[in-house]
């Protein structure tokens, strides 16, 4: 991807050029309004750039069938949850590109699909006994920040993505929260992401700390790409001029 | 298969089902006599007639029309808002008072809610005989009752804990009442205050079909005369006028909503409301000076009880309730289900702006006119007249949940195109979604106003209740009136009880 941006909510980025390749864990580092949020939107294609392409497996995401665009999967900071929505019917959004309008309407007429819905909800980490005892059928809004995390989780699983972009995906969960959530996103065991479909991932994070976990660590500072490079090289002096007051 | 648990979207689609056997029974009515004349009346919005004659009896019209609202509308607020007051609960508590009194009052209020303008009109009209405050009387009874309604709800709900501190500091009951609830209270006036207005020319058009004078009535004698040149002169100038007060009333919430304190806005609201009133009733008695000889009391016979009994068994209850209802259910339905599947259908925005254009016509056409046209190249039936009312009712529908939908952000709807879901479908989950809820809620309370509605249809379509009551008045068959007004009102109380369960289920969900 080669682009730039200036848009109308102060968004902006500075010919920013990289590619992520099959099999990567990518972190993105920088400050608040370093354009983290802003880059993967735009690698998501729901953001579009003043001057650039985004490419995905070599055509342009902008031109690309809606088939090709399922396979970037997006765990959004605020999590985009449909409130009047069920838990089940959450989590088979993420399906909706792979079904057509009939699939689209049964779903909000009853839980189809229950035991893939069942599947990614536990692989997101939810307790099974809570999935046994009809939290599919819960409204979106009866559950906690964590549960919530889970359901967005869920919902990613259920897309069944080649690459996962996550929006600061631990910022607002307890520490103990956070990991485990972080492990199962990273988590390249059998029942793991990475190896259910999954090539690449790319975090944002606001915890350097955690950056040992990953391969490879983007750094962005002010809109502008100042670091990338594997997880191991990057030292505390590197961290803090990312994080100095650009 | 899993329980049948349809979803907030799903169930605003759901009621366009009603379009189903409406259209069959449409479609088999039709006859091919009335398509040139349908042809015709097409031709006509395209060359209106614009001879001197008409355009002075149209502009007369107008200014009847719009006096008639302007005054109607100015008295309904007025007395909406102390009637509103005086059935609120916190008025009452407010002076250390028992609120049994406020309770009484809310269930007499009931019954003037219950009854249509055009009922009002008609009874008024048989009593009072022709002049241009009978009009005015029928929509302010009715208005009056509904604006009290919603300020006495309005009242009832606001958080009284400000209030409470006021007047436990020793603050007098009126002047802790107008600093802690009056500045929410402003806003519920601007925007209800403001629909009311609208609400009051379109019923003023509406009682001028029925031969109250104004611009109705212009309306209804070119299409009785299949003038439509001259039919769309009438129509066109009225859009116009609708337009200009849809645009200026949001102009006005728009403008008051940033940074006018509460108090303010009230204090601008009322005046304006009286001044127009004012405006509105010289410029009634200057349009027509000569029916102002004072009201005549031409009176009515209090039925005896033989006759109410006689009338009682007479008259076929059973199915005048059941057309009624079967009137209110399809016409709903098509005016709750038809805007978002029209919108889902092809979810553009150049398809929305076609969709806003066809429900401002809608909302301009008044349903009577609507079933004639319709009765043009049809067979009179009850879906004629669900359709008309329908349609009607989709236009106030269609601009609430495109309002509401320009207002709410699309970035659920981004996330779900990012993923790959089509437009129909990341427009059906990310932005009709979050908009079900509120759209369902009003829609309850749309079906509501439909249920008072049927009867202007079914004195025109010869059905139900609304066409046994035009019999009965015709005829001056007062037992008859009376049973059927009791039926009425029973059945429009326990619609809108219903209707009030309905929406509170949403609102909570």
């Amino acid at each position: 991807m080669n682009v730039s941006l200036s848009g109308p909510r102060g968004d902006r980025l500075r010919s920013i050029s990289l590619s992520v390749f099959e099999g990567e864990r990518i972190a993105l580092l920088g400050r608040s309004g370093a354009g983290k949020s802003t880059l993967l939107a735009i690698a998501n294609g729901s953001l579009r750039v003043d001057k650039g392409e985004v490419r995905w497996r070599g055509a342009s995401i902008r031109t690309m069938p809606r088939r090709n665009k399922r396979e970037i999967g997006m765990l959004w900071q605020d999590l985009l949850l449909v409130e009047e929505l069920s838990v089940g019917q959450n989590v088979n959004s993420g399906a909706l590109g792979r079904h057509n309008l009939i699939w689209g309407l049964a779903n909000l007429l009853f839980n189809v699909d229950q035991s893939a819905c069942k599947h990614c909800l536990q692989r997101a980490g939810l307790d099974a006994g809570l999935i046994e005892r009809g939290l599919i059928d819960a409204p979106i809004r009866q559950l906690s920040g964590g549960q919530r995390q889970r359901v967005a989780l869920a919902r990613l699983l259920r897309q069944q993505p080649q690459l996962i972009l996550a929006d600061e995906p631990i910022a607002n969960l307890d520490p103990a929260i956070a990991s485990e959530l972080l492990d199962h996103l990273l988590n390249r065991a059998p029942e793991g992401p990475l190896n259910c479909g999954a090539k690449a991932i790319v975090i944002s994070l606001h915890q350097p700390e955690l950056v040992q976990r990953f391969d490879r660590v983007i750094g962005l500072q002010d809109g502008e790409l100042v670091m990338d490079q594997p997880s191991e090289q990057l030292t505390a002096a590197d961290l803090s001029r990312l994080y100095e007051a650009g | 298969m899993n329980r049948l648990k349809p979803a907030a979207p799903l169930l605003t689609l759901l009621p366009a089902m009603a379009l189903v056997p409406v259209l069959i029974v449409t479609w088999t009515g039709l006859h091919g006599g009335g398509l040139s004349i349908w042809q015709q009346f097409l031709l006509g919005a395209l060359h209106p007639s614009l001879e001197p004659d008409l355009l002075q009896a149209v502009w007369h019209g107008l200014g009847v029309t719009m006096a008639t609202a302007l005054l109607s509308w100015s008295l309904s607020l007025l007395f909406g808002v102390l009637l509103g007051s005086a059935c609120a609960d916190v008025v009452w508590r407010s002076w250390s008072l028992p609120t049994w009194p406020a309770t009484g009052l809310r269930r007499g209020l009931a019954i003037p809610r219950a009854v249509h303008e055009l009922v009002w009109g008609l009874l008024l009209l048989q009593v009072f005989g022709l002049h241009p405050y009978v009009a005015v009387a029928a929509i302010a009874i009715p208005y009056s009752a509904l604006v009290a309604r919603i300020w006495r709800d309005h009242l009832d709900s606001a958080d009284h804990r400000p209030l409470d501190a006021l007047i436990s500091a020793g603050v007098h009951p009126v002047s802790a009442l107008m600093t802690a609830l009056n500045p929410g209270m402003g806003t519920v006036l601007m925007s209800y205050g403001g629909y009311r207005l609208e609400c009051a020319l379109r019923s003023a058009t509406l009682l001028g079909v029925f031969g109250l004078g104004g611009l109705g009535t212009e309306l209804q004698l070119t299409l009785q005369s299949l003038q439509f040149r001259e039919l769309w002169t009438g129509l066109w100038v009225l859009a116009a006028v609708m337009l200009i007060l849809e645009q200026l009333l949001r102009f006005w919430r728009e403008r008051s909503g940033v940074g006018v304190h509460g108090q303010r806005r009230i204090l601008l609201f009322g005046t304006l409301a009286i001044v127009l009133g004012v405006i509105g009733t010289f410029w009634l008695r200057h349009i027509v000076p000569d029916q102002f000889s004072g009201l005549s009391w031409i009176g009515m016979e209090v039925p005896s009880w033989t006759q109410l009994n006689a009338a009682a068994t007479e008259l076929p209850w059973l199915r005048m309730i059941l057309e009624t209802l079967g009137l209110t259910v399809l016409a709903a339905g098509i005016a709750i289900g038809l805007p978002p599947l029209a919108l889902l259908l092809w979810p553009s925005p150049r398809w929305h702006r076609c969709c806003s254009m066809f429900w401002a016509c809608m909302r301009w056409i008044p349903p009577p006119l609507m079933v004639l046209l319709l009765l043009l190249s049809n067979r009179p039936s009850l879906a004629i007249g669900a359709l008309a009312i329908g349609l009607h009712n989709s236009g106030v529908m269609g601009r609430l949940l495109l309002e509401g939908l320009q207002q709410q952000s699309d970035l659920r709807q981004e996330a779900l195109r990012a993923m790959g879901s089509s437009e129909r479908i990341s427009w059906l989950y990310g932005l009709l979604s979050p908009q079900s809820p509120s759209y369902l809620a009003y829609g309850a309370y749309r079906s509501d106003v439909i249920l008072r509605e049927t009867v202007v249809v079914g004195v025109i379509g010869g059905s139900g209740l609304g066409w046994q009551l035009l019999e009965s008045l015709s005829s001056f068959h007062w037992a008859a009136v009376v049973l059927v007004l009791c039926c009425y009102c029973a059945l429009t109380i326990s619609g809108e009880s219903l209707s009030d369960r309905c929406r509170s289920l949403w609102l909570q969900s």
